[in-house]
């Protein structure tokens, strides 16, 4: 249709701030089920050892206990891409954090007191603690039973031990490209683990009903359906018996899909005896038992000409994946894939290792494997331009993609829109002009940094839209608001189709048991997918309403319209009738239409397993900019960031008023990334700082002037031309930064993040050679 | 060991026999049910938990039940003025000061303490003010928005 849109491309406020506000709404850590129980579990106090011996009879003998489990009552294990996690510890631990036994009792302090009496004998293998050394020959198996392990089709294992994959890109000859060049660049980046803190911590509920063979599970989990399908695999039990229940999700970032208190919960729901049991982490085992985002250490080599033409470019990344595979084959294949960057390189090599290594689970993260691959390309980006005595603005413009262009992966790009993000992100700090701040001591610097960002491909959602008698539309969608804004903006897409106000719009809560199958909330791919579910779906039961209203106002089909919540006569808009009254008649007092739609984007040929080359391999790509100016303390090594604009390629803004939230969210948390977070782990594998104590979230005095700019590049194939946006904010921010401290100071730094003390030893180092 | 003890929630006598170690919050979000305060640490770290106790911002997982005797507490759940929302909880809905919503319960008890004293605060000031109050999703921008709208309705209303 091509009438104008009421509500798309509006600010429109949250559908759930309300309750928000109120206090009103309930989450996954507020909830309590009649005659629960309490869990709680034992962690492993090592990084990997052999389980020789456990002891559970003291805690049985606790007044209030009412079940103990360990591995030997729980015999599953489970995984995504590789099946490879038990959800008790089985025979031996690989990471300190790693759950071993849990209790279920009549109240929390009964649970953690019978779980400190439980007693393990343990006996200690090599920890392994950086992949780099993890995957020397001779190095003992952290998985020693990894090649009998379900595996995802397209995982390629490495040759060297403890690698769960190898994921390669070829294009042209970097030998050839390198000859060419006038000048080569070849160094080492490093990004530390850093963790989600989603400030909801996890939990998750679980009953077991013996009689009908149910087993239900109330949890936060952004992927219900990936959730369920990993149980349903653990268990053997068939789908329809298991039910997964989304109270409110207090954020994720990546941290709430797969299983983590789910497992511990079901093992125990299975010897309660019917009664149901909540298993709560605190914050401080929401650290060392949840998920991580990878630590990467990236060796990148550029060749280009004297003119700044990129000739070739050779990346080899190290991905940290912790003690389980969780997301790391795929984050190693689609943070591997663009991590030489946006731009037009003849020769390309990329070699990507996910490395097992005894450190807690590191899984998806808000950018998935972008920020780090965009930490080093982006760095040298900056480091050629300077070099060659270019502005790093022509050196980008010069080898950029723009509309048409051929990636390196061999698939032709549509919707580009990173020239505008470029140009505007960095005319919005004024790049290039010199700061009029000017204190003795401070140094004041700008830089930006450019990334594309894939979604999650091929995928599918499948919604249903159901409209009333009383002309009120409910939304059954499966992707997960947790706090991102999809219900607002799948409430808008229902409103805009069926031409009815916010307010007559409600999204039914999650229950796999009534909401249609959606591939999952990650990747930034929910408007996307989801939103042309819901569209669809609109459609589809605004056909069913026309189709029924045709006789009642007695006109063609053909003849009608929709607005303001009414069926009308095109040329007699007199003649109308309010689409529940349609219902109505149609169907009488509770009367519902149903509109249902499935949407999958095909993609072309699965990726290529020797040259990484897919002739689609994303439904869509994010393209964005972000510049930062930023000063630097010369006495103490303190960054600042003083501004930062952002300008992201969205595609069509549905909501203005959430891309920009979405964006500033992004950046901050892009921010604590670049300059505040890191989850140090010892040489035993212990995390040093699992409190917000010592691990530094960015408050909110450390935020800068925030400058979103929404540049909108069509995308014929999504939902009013919309792609996503939940991630990009993130990926380019550290780069951006580090380019900005170089410009600031004079001098690179390699390492994340830029915490005081790393940059001021990069100054005394700089000092020191200069005398 | 129990003790019984005496206060009062959002106007309304409350009489509980807890241990006197329980923390406020256990006893809000357990014990009452009034789970709109919100745990993020535990440990006085994050601001999640905020309530007014005795007309000042107090983090509620560090007070325990044996210093209630007598005191005025005030959670998310007594902000409203009747059926009408708050000033700060109006502006968060209007401006998106709310994502997730987890810190939000806290940061809009923060916020009224400091409208409470001071209805026309700086940026610097608002921002001082929530930073002991952690936000995983917002970046703040939109909270700080909010808290300045809010001291603007307060000051038409009471000039
Ligand atoms: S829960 Fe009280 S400060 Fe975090
Ligand atoms: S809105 Fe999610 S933590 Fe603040």
């Amino acid at each position: 249709m091509s009438e104008e849109l009421t509500v798309i491309g509006k600010p429109v406020t949250r559908v759930d701030a309300y309750e928000k506000v109120t206090g009103q709404i309930v989450y996954g850590y507020d909830l309590t089920l009649p005659n629960m129980l309490y869990g709680k579990a034992l962690f492993s106090p090592k990084a990997h050892a052999k389980i020789k011996k456990i002891d559970i009879s003291k805690a049985k003998a606790l007044p209030g206990v009412v079940a103990v489990v360990t591995g030997a009552d729980a015999p599953w294990t489970h995984g995504e891409a590789v099946k490879d996690k038990p959800f008790l510890a089985h025979g031996k631990v690989r990471y300190i954090g790693e759950p071993v036994a849990a209790v279920a009792a009549e109240d929390e302090d009964t649970a953690q007191a019978a779980v400190k009496l439980i007693e393990v004998e343990y006996e200690d293998l090599p920890v392994y603690i950086d992949p780099e050394e993890a995957c020397k020959p001779g190095c003992v198996e952290i998985h020693e039973d990894y090649d009998g392990y379900r595996k995802a089709p397209f995982m390629v294992r490495g040759a060297a031990p403890n690698i769960n994959e190898h994921f390669k890109l070829r294009t042209g000859d970097v030998a050839k490209g390198f000859a060419e060049s006038d000048l080569i660049l070849d160094e080492k980046y490093y990004v530390p683990i850093i963790q989600h803190a989603a400030m909801e911590p996890h939990s998750a509920h679980a009953q077991w009903d013996k009689e009908s063979g149910r087993l239900t599970i109330w949890v936060a989990n952004d992927a219900p359906f990936r959730a369920l399908h990993e149980i349903s695999e653990a268990l053997a039990m068939d789908k329809e018996k298991i039910r997964f229940i989304n109270p409110a999700q207090g954020g994720g970032f990546g941290s709430k899909g797969g299983l983590k208190c789910e497992p511990i919960a079901v093992a125990l729901a299975f010897q309660t005896g019917g009664r149901p049991v909540r298993v709560k982490f605190n914050r401080e085992e929401t650290f060392i038992s949840t998920l991580t985002r990878h630590a990467a250490t990236v060796y990148c080599k550029s060749g280009v000409k004297k003119d700044g033409t990129l000739v070739a470019r050779e990346m080899t990344i190290y991905w940290d994946a912790g003690a389980y595979a969780e997301k790391s084959p795929t984050v190693c294949i689609r943070g591997s894939l663009p991590a030489p960057g946006p731009y037009r390189i003849p020769h390309v090599k990329v070699d990507g290792y996910a490395v097992y290594t005894n450190k807690p689970v590191a899984g998806s993260y808000r950018g998935y494997g972008i920020p780090q691959g965009a930490w080093a390309g982006e760095q040298q980006m900056d480091e050629l331009a300077i070099k060659l005595g270019m502005d790093p603005i022509d050196i980008r413009m010069k080898n950029i993609f723009v509309e048409g262009d051929m990636s390196y992966w061999g698939e032709q790009l549509h919707a580009v829109g990173l020239k505008e993000t470029l140009i505007k992100a960095t005319e919005a700090i004024e790049y290039g002009k010199k700061s009029p701040i000017n204190k003795p001591g401070l140094k004041i610097g700008k830089g930006f940094a450019c990334i594309q960002k894939p979604t999650r491909s091929p995928t599918t959602s499948n919604a249903g839209v159901t409209v009333n008698a009383q002309g009120e539309v409910t939304v059954f969608a499966g992707t997960v608001e947790i706090g991102q804004g999809c219900n607002t903006i799948l409430s808008q897409v229902a409103a805009e189709e069926l031409k009815v106000p916010m307010d007559k719009v409600i999204m039914h809560q999650l229950d796999t048991d009534v909401i249609p199958y959606d591939a999952s909330t990650t990747s930034s791919r929910s408007t996307y997918h989801m939103g042309n579910a819901v569209r669809s779906a609109s459609i589809h039961a605004r056909e069913q309403i026309m189709e029924a209203a045709a006789p009642m106002l007695e006109v063609g089909v053909q003849e009608l319209a929709l607005g303001d919540g009414k069926v009308f006569a095109k040329d007699q808009p007199q003649q109308s009738l309010p689409i529940g009254e349609v219902v109505k008649r149609k169907l009488g007092i509770n009367g519902v239409v149903r509109g249902e739609a499935s949407y999958t984007y095909e993609i072309g040929k699965d990726l290529d397993l020797e040259t990484g080359h897919s002739d689609h391999a994303s439904a869509f790509y994010m393209y964005a900019t972000q510049a930062a100016e930023v000063s630097v303390d010369e006495e103490s090594g303190r960054v600042r960031v003083l501004r930062m604009s952002a300008a992201h390629d969205v595609g069509k803004a549905i909501n203005p008023l959430n891309c920009e939230a979405q964006i500033e969210g992004g950046v901050v948390m892009g921010i604590g990334s670049a300059i505040h977070e890191e989850l140090i782990i010892d040489a035993t594998g212990k995390v040093r700082n699992p409190s917000f104590l010592d691990y530094h979230l960015v408050t909110s005095l450390d935020c800068p002037q925030l400058i979103p700019i929404i540049v909108e590049c069509h995308e014929p194939e999504g939902p009013y031309g919309a792609k996503g946006l939940g991630e990009p904010g993130l990926a380019p921010t550290p780069a951006a930064i580090g380019n900005a401290v170089a410009d600031a100071i004079g001098i690179r730094i390699y390492d994340l993040p830029l915490k005081p003390e790393n940059v001021f030893w990069a100054l005394q180092k700089n000092k020191k050679s200069a005398a | 060991m129990n003790k019984k003890i005496d206060f009062t929630l959002n106007g309304k006598a409350v009489s509980r026999d807890v241990p006197t170690h329980r923390l406020l919050l256990d006893l809000l979000r357990d014990e009452i049910g009034a789970t709109g305060t919100k745990e993020g640490c535990g440990t006085g770290d994050c601001g999640a938990c905020t309530v007014m106790m005795n007309g000042k911002p107090v983090n509620s997982c560090l007070i325990l039940s044996g210093e209630l005797a007598g005191a005025d507490i005030v959670t998310i759940e007594g902000l409203k003025i009747g059926a009408e929302l708050h000033a700060v909880q109006k502006a968060f809905v209007q401006d998106g000061g709310a994502q997730c919503g987890y810190c939000t319960p806290g940061m809009l008890m923060m916020s009224k303490a400091l409208l409470d004293s001071n209805n026309n605060p700086s940026e610097e000031e608002i921002r001082y003010a929530l930073s002991g109050n952690l936000c995983r999703c917002t970046g703040y921008a939109k909270i700080v928005q909010a808290v300045q709208d809010a001291a603007a309705m307060l000051r038409s209303k009471n000039p």
